[in-house]
């Protein structure tokens, strides 16, 4: 297969542009040149990887995982307003959860695990691509180094996230037997998060861009950006698919995983006839299973048998939903209205986790 | 002008509980031989009045508490018990009533379900119904059993079989599966006995034989798969063969109350079983108080208690160092590493007694009861 490089950002005007040109020409960025096109994500999300090509993608995508909260904190440290940094820092603590086994690195290692990799192993990263650590590393000092708002500016690719994210999930379950939900808990989280992120550093791009230059200098930063994903997957592209140049003292297959039985045991579970659900169908909660808000946590928790499940904010809109009442299809419609979002692809990544709730009792329909 | 309180640092901040163990009585017409209740058991004139449980629910729910286990003894002899569910109902909390499904059980179900009770717990001793009966300890109680689950599934509420497994019973395995299928349950518990109480007294006539325990976690490995979306299977193994052990309700005061018949409120119901903790009663004191401030709670929580090889351990804050109690009770200190742990170096004698015991003849059963003078094992040398 060819690559489509996608062409070059037009030039602008010398002129200050509106805050809505100069959204629409950040937006431009994003729709030229985010990773979403690249053809490595297009046959990740279209299910044509091999097993071993997906654990390459999450082996290397975890380094850039585990620096975002080294770069944050380098940003954070240059804020000089306490306001801003109590927005900053939330990204940190999404990343790195408040206490051992929570937020979003932890996430991406049960991912890692989930495709069958060792966690030990994950964590040492000996086993990236140096064009990874090269491009991450890269990141990290522009965003050390760069002007405040270059360095707010790169971070705008979050606001072409959540379509890349749905894109996965919905693509990888349907088209990996060894992925599962539980695997994707990673970009359940983001889905929401990252619009909030993206929404602030937008508005402080717009607002502190106050002159030509410097709304130049925040679309190359924009555009730099776009790079550091994209040179990831480029260099994932020629070590995995083709032309196959695994560089030295990268990963191999069959380096770094657990016994591959016990691999294969939990994506045969995964592959079981799951309680599916379609479109139509009306789901509800039976008696003794019941959403209750915890005034004490100031969070929503799904009470049940001798157990409580912790609700993340997607699952927290859809249970608000289920009454009994409306069907999938028009729960999915109703949070595509509130989220402005595309309903087919909401339909798509709630069936799994209606029927994941199905399957272990505590969804009904 | 007023010096600001210094915020507590993370480490110091004290977790709400989550769940209340209610222990409402410690009468049982059962006298199964590894209860977990004490061997002293508490006398029907030294339980808690009505208006004390009532306001005992109370505080739980603003403590945070989300889950009580309407508990025993039986907790269906208490005549008050529709009264305490109707309370938790309107407190929000999600009640669990555990039961033996005998006596009074039926009689008070639809009261029970007319005031909201969540979710039911049955516990079965057995399939077949003279072995169960022996195990209980009470001829007859099996075809009560039955009734009482097919009234629970009848009204439309969840019901979870509950069976402790062992010795005298571990050939059931796969029928207490097919009994959960074909009594509508939508959970099974397959528990293997944990040795505390009076389950530690009857170790010898109790404890299974490391091939049986692989062959009862090959089933329900296989049952899980085959019931997917139909039955929950939740599995405990023992902890004589394991490889790390549990956290004991969730870590001590992190999870878990348990209040006693006569209110005195404990991190775990064995925890009376160490020597020297100061446990609080609910006349006394608030839950509140009793959770953030009571000696008992405090002894044991988080890590600072730790000696090795649990204090520099990775998984220090995953199972918490195990199961004080077992710890006390097999190695003469409470602080030390459950044994159960592979990591213990008491672990592999603990192993070895467990495979001696299962490879004799079993003893009679001491069944539990109220008054007898059962010999407390913890008052002798630590066994290993």
């Amino acid at each position: 297969m060819t690559a489509q490089f996608p062409p070059p950002v037009p030039e602008f005007e010398q002129r200050l542009l509106s805050h809505e040109e100069l959204e629409a020409a950040l937006r431009d960025i994003g729709a030229r040149r985010y990773h979403n096109l690249h053809p490595f994500h297009r046959l990740l999300h279209d299910g044509k990887l091999s097993k071993d090509q997906v654990r390459a993608w999450a082996l290397n995508r975890y380094y850039y995982q585990a620096m975002i909260p080294v770069k944050d904190a380098a940003l954070l440290a240059r804020l000089p307003d306490a306001q801003l940094r109590r927005i900053w820092r939330q990204r940190i603590v999404d990343h790195d959860g408040d206490f051992e086994g929570d937020g979003g690195i932890e996430r991406w290692l049960k991912l890692a695990e989930g495709v069958g990799f060792e966690r030990d192993y994950v964590l040492s990263t000996k086993g990236i691509l140096s064009a990874t650590r090269f491009s991450v590393d890269a990141y990290v000092h522009f965003v050390s180094e760069r002007s405040l708002l270059e360095a707010i500016a790169s971070s705008l690719t979050e606001m072409f996230s959540p379509t890349i994210i749905s894109e996965r999930v919905a693509g990888m379950l349907k088209n990996y037997d060894f992925i599962t939900k539980e695997t994707l808990a990673y970009f359940d989280k983001r889905l929401t998060q990252a619009p909030r992120d993206a929404d602030f550093a937008l508005d402080y791009v717009k607002r502190h861009a106050t002159t030509p230059e410097m709304q130049r200098a925040a679309m190359d930063a924009l555009t730099f950006k776009c790079n550091v994903l994209w040179t990831q997957l480029d260099a994932l592209y020629f070590a995995y698919v083709a032309p196959g140049m695994v560089p030295p003292d990268a990963w191999q297959p069959g380096e770094g995983l657990v016994a591959e039985n016990t691999a294969q045991a939990s994506s045969a579970a995964a592959a079981g006839a799951p309680a599916a659900f379609s479109g139509s169908d009306v789901p509800r909660l039976p008696r003794g299973v019941r959403l209750r808000f915890d005034e004490v946590r100031n969070k929503h928790v799904l009470l049940a048998p001798e157990r409580t499940f912790d609700l993340d904010d997607n699952a927290v809109a859809v249970l608000k939903l289920v009454d009994g009442q409306n069907t999938v299809s028009q729960i999915a419609r109703i949070l595509g209205q509130t989220y402005d979002a595309d309903p087919a692809v909401i339909e798509a990544d709630i069936l799994p986790m209606l029927a994941g709730l199905a399957q272990k009792r505590v969804l009904e329909r | 002008m007023n010096a600001p309180t210094p915020a507590p640092s993370p480490a110091e901040v004290i977790p709400a509980p989550v769940g209340l163990l209610a222990e409402l009585t410690h009468r049982c017409p059962l006298r199964c031989p590894y209860c977990s209740n004490p061997l002293e058991l508490d006398r029907r004139s030294a339980e808690l009045d009505t208006q004390t449980w009532l306001r005992v629910l109370t505080e739980a729910a603003g403590l945070g508490v989300l889950h009580v286990h309407l508990s025993g003894g039986e907790p269906t002899a208490r005549p008050d018990i529709v009264e305490i569910t109707a309370k938790c109902a309107e407190l929000g909390l999600y009640s669990n009533l555990i039961t033996s499904g005998v006596g009074g059980a039926l009689a008070k179900l639809d009261a029970l379900y007319d005031v909201g009770l969540d979710h039911v717990q049955l516990s079965v001793q057995g399939v077949d119904a003279a072995n169960a009966e022996k195990i209980g300890g009470l001829k007859n109680a099996q075809p009560q059993k039955m009734q009482f689950a097919a009234r629970v599934t009848e009204l439309g509420l969840p019901l979870t079989l509950n069976s402790v497994i062992h010795r005298g019973n571990i050939h059931e395995v796969p029928g207490f599966i097919d009994l959960a299928v074909k009594l509508g349950a939508k959970r099974l518990e397959v528990a293997h006995t944990q040795y505390y109480g009076w389950a530690y007294v009857n170790r010898a006539a109790l404890m299974p034989d490391k091939a049986q325990v692989d062959e009862s976690i090959r089933i329900v490995e296989a049952a899980r798969e085959r019931l997917k979306g139909q039955l929950v299977i939740d599995l405990v193994v023992p902890d004589y063969y394991a490889k790390y052990p549990k956290a004991c309700a969730g870590g001590w005061g992190r999870k878990l109350m348990n209040v006693t018949p006569q209110g005195k409120v404990l991190p775990c119901h064995a925890a009376e079983t160490i020597p020297g903790l100061e446990f609080w009663y609910v006349s006394d004191h608030s839950l509140g108080d009793i959770w953030t401030k009571s000696p008992a709670f405090a002894a044991y929580r988080g890590t600072s208690w730790m000696k090795e090889p649990c204090r520099s351990c990775e998984r220090r804050e995953k199972d918490w160092g195990g199961c004080r109690c077992q710890a006390l009770a097999l190695t003469g200190d409470a602080a030390n590493t459950d044994p159960a742990c592979s990591l213990s170096p008491l672990h592999a004698k603990m192993r070895d007694l467990a495979k001696e015991e299962a490879a004799e003849t079993p003893p009679d059963y001491i069944y539990r009861s109220i008054g007898t003078n059962v010999q407390n094992p913890l008052s002798e040398k630590a066994p290993l």
